[in-house]
């Protein structure tokens, strides 16, 4: 099966002035695999580096040491990214601009064709139920709605590997049904989808396989079945377990 | 409650001596507003005199179509005001011409400001052919931002009324700065210039003279260093009308005071021979 | 190259989108025939006055736009986090850096135009004349100008912690380079050693900007500059702005984007 992302032994550090310059290790030798057409799931509490992970993949941030791939292509390169669609947490569009400006705009970035571009903005606009709004500039947009743009701008290029950070975040329950019912139809096609998530119990409907993260290391990854089985409690009770909880009472 | 009336009582005293060390300060700044006239003094204040020498250099950037040094090169070399130079000469005696001046400009130090003279003026030339009235804005607000500055009222009036025969406007321009200056001599010298040059009306300009010659002495007599130049200018001027009107023996007085304070008595003297030869001889 | 215009697309819809461009515009107008229609000793001639006022404050508005527009840029992408999706697409820093030069200095040569029809016409009103060529050399050199301090921007934006800091820096600078920069030398050759020297090498390193500034010569007529001259004001032009473009590449590369 071939692997769409990989990490090798990947290792960030930061050093800051708020750290007294001291040295902050947010991944400890990460390595990681993620074979085409999965759902994979990237766990782990706050602070356990799965958003430094992402800065490295998206080449945000430049590790330490190691290396990451995606289509075996080292992140550095820009060309990396040509086949990957991304889908911030929190809405960061330009407010000044329209759904359509938008995706015209990541469209010319990605090199597509006019013609096929304005056919996919007709399809997607359609697809996230924004078409009655596509003239408007997203400042105008709900909280919701600059979500759906969020989804939008990141299946564009139409992508293979979709990275997905908290998607459902800040969502009602039908936005969060879209969502996975857009990840569900991803997979269906054929293309990987790489998300970070706080939601377990979504996490363990719609993933093929799931990696927890716990102070910068991999704890645990597997399918999440031969998980569930092999500890013997829901992902939720494991994840609890893998980073160490201790209940109060 | 007999705390706070006193303290009441105390408030209102405080307000009463305020206002009353207030008042007269009020009154006096509105006086100086009356005297001043324009909301350019009321926004300005004393850096009007500033500014209006400013439009006035401006003026003078103007008249030579922006080939003007900085204030850098004017500390350097001391360069004197052409448009203002001009307009103390009598009608159709310009001080010089375009062709008088040296056009080289001092050789450049680097490339830099030897490229850099591409992008400006650098050539001496001087407004004419009716040109000279894209000075007036400046002039006008030189003027307006300094009404105590003779030198403006004369220079706009010669320019208006010798340059582009706009006398009226010019007498409207010496009347002001008269209503602005009513001690001063130079103003009523430049009225009796304009009634003389352009209205050709030697009746008054003698009246304008005479009375300005008074106030020249009345401003100036009592001076260490008197101002000899406008007096050279009146006695010559009002010789000069003395004579054309056929007044001799007028004209030879003031020619006598003219050759007291002159650089040339000889000149003056001969001039005063001519007159007196040609002088009717008494029955 | 598509991705460079695809960023400066967007740079240029902010401009016109945003209402500094027309407030400034409206402002000018408004100064502009405010002075037109005034009359000085009944003159209706008279216009060169008028010329030095319309493109005072055409350059102060240009000064204004460029580099708020500009100081904005970066700042703007890294604290409303678009930048993060931005560089999840296949682009470069560098080339988002271009891209918003590019933006900037397009959006600048587009209202330089419109200030300078505007300036057209008031004055062809009066004068009943347009020398098109001076007109022409004067926005072409203009935008020149503009383009060295919108890539000087540019660099201080990745320098400076807060646009505010860079605008106020970069709008003393620019202003302090068109009015002194010149007589540098003049000032040097008065003073000791070493000042001498160091206000002689600040005189060498500065962008002259004054190279780009024909109003006098639009003003009182003057004929049109070599065109040997204005290429090589554009070439000096291309290379303080090539220079500040790749510093702040430079820079931006190894900035944290948060």
């Amino acid at each position: 099966m071939q692997t769409i992302l990989e990490t090798k032994k990947l290792r960030v550090e930061y050093r800051s002035r708020e750290l007294k310059q001291e040295t902050k290790v947010a991944l400890k030798g990460l390595s990681l695999r993620v074979n085409a057409g999965e759902v994979f799931g990237f766990l782990g509490p706050n602070g356990a580096g799965k958003t430094t992970t992402m800065n490295v993949l998206l080449g945000y941030v430049n590790a330490s040491a190691g290396e990451a791939f995606l289509f075996d292509v080292n992140v550095r390169e820009p060309i990396a990214r040509q086949r990957i669609g991304y889908l911030p947490e929190l809405t960061y569009y330009y407010k000044f601009l329209t759904a359509e400006e938008l995706l015209r705009f990541y469209a010319k970035i990605f090199g597509i064709p006019k013609g096929e571009t304005e056919k996919r903005i007709d399809q997607l606009l359609k697809l996230v139920e924004l078409d009655h709004a596509r003239k408007r500039p997203i400042r105008t947009y709900s909280k919701g709605m600059q979500q759906r743009a969020g989804i939008a701008q990141a299946l564009i290029n139409n992508p293979d590997l979709l990275l997905l950070d908290e998607p459902t975040s800040g969502l009602d329950p039908l936005g969060r049904m879209k969502v996975r019912e857009i990840i569900q139809r991803l997979k269906n096609e054929g293309k990987t989808v790489f998300f970070s998530s706080h939601e377990l119990g979504e996490v363990e409907t719609i993933c093929d396989r799931v990696a927890i993260l716990n102070q910068g290391e991999l704890k645990i990854e597997g399918p999440v079945n031969e998980l569930v089985n092999q500890y013997q409690c829901n992902l939720e009770q494991l994840f609890l377990k893998v980073v160490g909880y201790q209940p109060q009472v | 409650m007999k705390q706070a009336k006193l303290i009441l009582l105390l408030l209102l005293v405080a307000c009463f001596s305020l206002a009353t060390w207030l008042q007269p300060l009020h009154n006096s700044r509105i006086l100086r507003t009356e005297t001043s006239g324009n909301v350019l003094a009321l926004l300005l204040g004393d850096a009007r005199k500033m500014f209006a020498q400013q439009m006035f250099a401006k003026a003078d950037a103007y008249f030579h179509r922006g080939n003007y040094p900085s204030i850098f090169d004017l500390t350097q070399h001391h360069e004197e005001n052409h448009m203002a130079g001009e307009s103390h000469h009598a009608a159709g005696e310009a001080d010089h011409d375009d062709d008088d001046h040296d056009d080289a400009l001092p050789p450049a130090h680097d490339w830099i400001e030897r490229f850099g003279r591409h992008f400006y003026p650098t050539i001496h030339l001087h407004l004419k052919d009716g040109e000279e009235r894209e000075m007036l804005p400046w002039l006008r607000v030189a003027v307006a931002l300094d009404p105590h500055s003779i030198e403006t009222y004369a220079v706009t009036a010669y320019w208006l009324r010798e340059r582009l025969n706009k006398v009226d406007e010019a007498e409207e321009v010496l009347r002001a700065g008269l209503h602005a200056n009513p001690d001063s001599p130079e103003l009523y010298y430049e009225l009796g210039r304009l009634f003389y040059e352009n209205r050709k009306d030697s009746v008054r300009t003698r009246n304008l003279w005479v009375f300005a010659l008074r106030r020249w002495h009345e401003v100036e007599d009592t001076k260490t260093v008197p101002q000899r130049v406008l007096l050279a200018e009146l006695l010559g001027g009002l010789a000069r009308i003395e004579r054309q009107d056929g007044h001799k023996a007028a004209a030879i007085d003031y020619l006598k005071q003219l050759q007291a304070i002159s650089p040339s008595p000889e000149q003056i003297q001969k001039q005063i021979d001519q007159l007196s030869a040609t002088q009717t001889p008494s029955l | 190259m598509n991705k460079i215009f695809a960023v400066a697309g967007v740079v240029i819809k902010e401009l016109y989108r945003r209402k500094d461009f027309y407030v400034l515009f409206i402002l000018t107008v408004l100064i502009t025939l405010v002075m037109w229609s005034a009359r000085f000793f009944n003159d209706d001639g008279i216009v060169r006055a008028l010329k030095e006022i319309c493109l005072m404050l055409i350059w102060l508005s240009m000064l204004v736009i460029a580099i708020t527009t500009t100081a904005r840029q970066i700042p703007f992408e890294r604290e409303s986090r678009t930048i993060f999706p931005l560089l999840a697409k296949p682009i470069t820093r560098a080339q988002v850096m271009v891209g918003k030069f590019l933006g900037c200095w397009l959006a600048c040569g587009i209202a330089l135009i419109v200030f300078y029809v505007f300036f057209g016409l008031i004055t062809a009103s009066r004068e009943h004349t347009l020398p098109l060529v001076q007109y022409l050399q004067a926005i072409w050199l203009h935008w020149q100008m503009l383009g060295i301090v919108i890539a000087m921007t540019l660099f201080g934006s990745v320098v400076f912690t807060s646009p505010a800091e860079n605008i106020t820096i970069t709008l003393i600078i620019t202003t302090g380079i068109l009015f002194i920069a010149e007589h540098l030398h003049k000032v040097a050759e008065r003073m000791t050693e070493p000042s001498a020297t160091i206000l002689t090498v600040i005189y060498f390193l500065v962008p002259h900007l004054e190279f780009f500034d024909t109003q006098k010569l639009i003003i009182h007529d003057w004929p049109a500059i070599e065109w040997r001259f204005v290429g090589g004001a554009s070439l000096y032009a291309a290379i303080y702005t090539a220079f500040f473009l790749l510093a702040t590449c430079v820079i931006f590369r190894r900035k944290a984007l948060n």
